[in-house]
């Protein structure tokens, strides 16, 4: 008997251990690790990214002369602010407003639009040759050159893949540096090219449905599939961005490494005119991207900022950020097709101006005839920021730099 | 030495026979059993995955063997074992148009069971009741859904009650009804990470011939 009690227990201890260690962790359920805990001592800030960290790479395409040449009407995807005096664009979007604060100057990485294409057009004054480490550019994906707004050919976009802009970063300086803060957010293009595959895929199912082609559980089984592949490419972009972070930035000197996540862009006023049986599926592309991104990053020494849930918060509770309006987009988009000739008609704030006064103002007039204010509505268009929408970024970004303790 | 490298169910039965061996102290069972599950999950919850999206597990059938050890005449210690089944699982709630067999595995469930036998060992009729635990893994997991899914193993508490009839001295027929507590948490990864867990809560009912020396 004492033989068969004492295997018993042993049984059934080794089978209790079993469970508890048999199976692995769930993907993105770890953390990074092992980024440093010191101030730093920055001389740059170097941002990669997308059309929410551009500085102005297309400010050429807003010409008012249409020739390129000054005066523009905007650049920026914000709400743009020109001085007059100088011509200069004054409207700062986030990586500005943080470099300002940390006493360091941020420029464009390139400047133009298509062929015409300059960069580091700042090094002109060789005071600021160090200073153009604005990668971030409107369109921009993670690894596919063909961003939005780039067709391929002349007259498009220039759209550098975030891979690309790091490339770009480590042949003009050679590696990072420890007196580099390094910023990388991106990944919102290959969601919206997504969600627009997905979309056109979901609109030709409905049809064949309504249509009596499919039936309807067969027509869900294919939105399902369509979700599925669009899932699987946001999995792919993520685990694309985490590797050039750890291969082509941590293996090549970056110290100061921030990553951010991708905000839910549905919580816009471009998501608010989703129907609400869609609006899911983006959501789960951004879901999903930053699962895998956090997967991507687990164990590596950088800071992952969930600007999703940051993002939610100041959506939530706009009034406790001094938001007075986070639906309606400040910028017309018929007084920016009256002012672009025709050309632009989706009211981006590319074009759009806020400076009072000019002829190129964009904002929207309000029945008390006066202008959207840009300080307290939090968006210049459907998912851009104002520059009041940017600062609530940079003041976040501000935040959470401080609680890593690197400022 | 050889012993360590024979199958579990092996050593044990010689580990239990190497005591000292009476008159019908060993009882052998074959049949049928069906494995009836009465699932609850939590849910399957997911990235882009609809509210209420759910699977429900079906039953199965397979066959039992058993191997019991009277240590008195009214109690015994007995190891069940089966033919792993294949369980299959399809979508339900808002996730239903998945269809059948959305995941499919099989169990392989050893359970160890403390009899307790009522009346006496030359009765011919013989009531008992069981309690002991139940440990199951999941094999061959495999969905249309996920390339990876992993299902934790689980350990818990099993019960059964039965009925011995006996022909002859060795040879007689039984069957039983018996409940465990099988629990398992899923998860499985493509690109979205779907998470579950599954209390399967079955009944089985089971029925054979036992035979006896």
């Amino acid at each position: 008997m004492r033989n068969i009690r004492y295997w018993l227990l042993t049984a059934l201890a080794s089978g209790l251990l079993a469970a508890c260690g048999g199976n692995d962790d769930a993907p993105g359920s770890g953390s990074p690790s092992g980024a440093p805990a010191t101030k730093g001592s920055f001389t740059a800030v170097v941002s990669f990214g997308d059309s929410l960290s551009d500085l102005g790479a297309y400010t050429p395409a807003t010409s008012a002369t249409g020739n390129g040449a000054a005066p523009y009407v905007g650049g920026k995807f914000t709400t743009n602010i020109t001085d007059l005096a100088t011509g200069s664009n004054t409207a700062k979007v986030w990586v500005e407003n943080l470099a300002t604060s940390l006493g360091v100057i941020i420029t464009p990485a390139e400047v133009g639009f298509a062929g015409q294409s300059a960069k580091c057009p700042a090094a002109a004054n060789p005071a600021l040759a160090n200073s153009c480490t604005g990668y971030g550019q409107g369109g921009s994906r993670i690894t596919n050159p063909i961003g939005i707004g780039n067709d391929g050919n002349d007259g498009a976009a220039l759209t550098v893949p975030m891979k690309t802009q790091i490339a770009n970063h480590l042949e003009r300086f050679g590696s990072f540096k420890d007196s580099d803060l390094i910023i990388v957010f991106g990944g919102n293009n290959d969601a919206f090219i997504q969600f627009g595959t997905f979309a056109a895929t979901a609109t030709q199912i409905q049809t064949d449905a309504a249509a009596g082609k499919i039936t309807a559980d067969q027509a869900k089984n294919l939105l399902l599939n369509a979700q599925l592949a669009g899932q699987a490419e946001m999995k792919t972009a993520a685990l694309e961005l985490a590797s050039y972070v750890r291969t082509e930035i941590l293996a090549k000197g970056g110290k100061y490494v921030t990553v951010w996540n991708l905000p839910d862009s549905t919580l816009t006023p471009f998501g608010s005119t989703l129907p609400a049986d869609v609006r899911p599926v983006l959501t789960s592309f951004v879901d999903v991207f930053n699962l895998w991104l956090r997967d991507g990053l687990t164990g590596q020494p950088v800071q992952l900022f969930d600007a999703n849930s940051s993002f939610k918060e100041v959506y939530a509770n706009p009034t406790k950020y001094g938001i007075a309006n986070n639906t309606v987009p400040a910028c017309d988009a018929v007084k920016i097709a009256a002012i672009t000739g025709g050309a632009i008609t989706d009211g981006s704030s590319l074009f759009c101006n806020g400076t009072p006064g000019v002829p190129f103002n964009g904002l929207r007039m309000l029945p008390d005839g006066t202008l959207a204010d840009v300080n307290t509505w939090q968006f210049a268009d459907g998912v851009h920021p104002t520059v009041g929408g940017h600062k609530l970024i940079s003041d976040s970004a501000l935040a959470v730099l401080k609680s890593y303790g690197w400022l | 030495m050889t012993i360590k490298l024979q199958p579990l169910v092996f050593g044990i039965t010689l580990a239990l026979a190497a005591g000292a061996v009476q008159a019908q102290d060993n009882i052998f069972k074959g049949g049928a059993i069906f494995y009836q599950t009465h699932d609850k999950t939590t849910g399957i919850r997911g990235f882009g995955i609809p509210p209420g999206a759910d699977a429900s597990v079906g039953d199965a059938w397979t066959l039992l063997f058993t191997y019991e050890r009277m240590f008195r005449p009214d109690f015994g210690i007995e190891l069940v074992l089966g033919l792993p089944p294949k369980i299959e699982a399809k979508g339900s709630g808002t996730t239903a148009f998945l269809g059948d067999n959305i995941l499919s595995a099989k169990n392989i469930a050893p359970t160890l069971l403390f009899n307790y036998h009522f009346g006496a060992p030359s009765d011919t009729w013989r009531p008992y009741v069981g309690i002991g635990v139940n440990y199951t893994i999941f094999s061959d997991i495999k969905s249309k859904l996920a390339s990876k899914v992993q299902m934790s193993d689980s350990v818990g508490i099993a019960g059964q009650i039965g009925l011995d009839y006996h022909y002859d001295k060795n040879w007689g027929a039984f069957a039983s009804i018996g409940a465990a507590k099988v629990k398992t948490d899923l998860i499985a990864v493509e690109s979205t990470v779907l998470t579950t867990t599954i209390d399967f809560r079955p009944v089985t009912y089971a029925f054979g011939v036992s035979y006896r020396f």
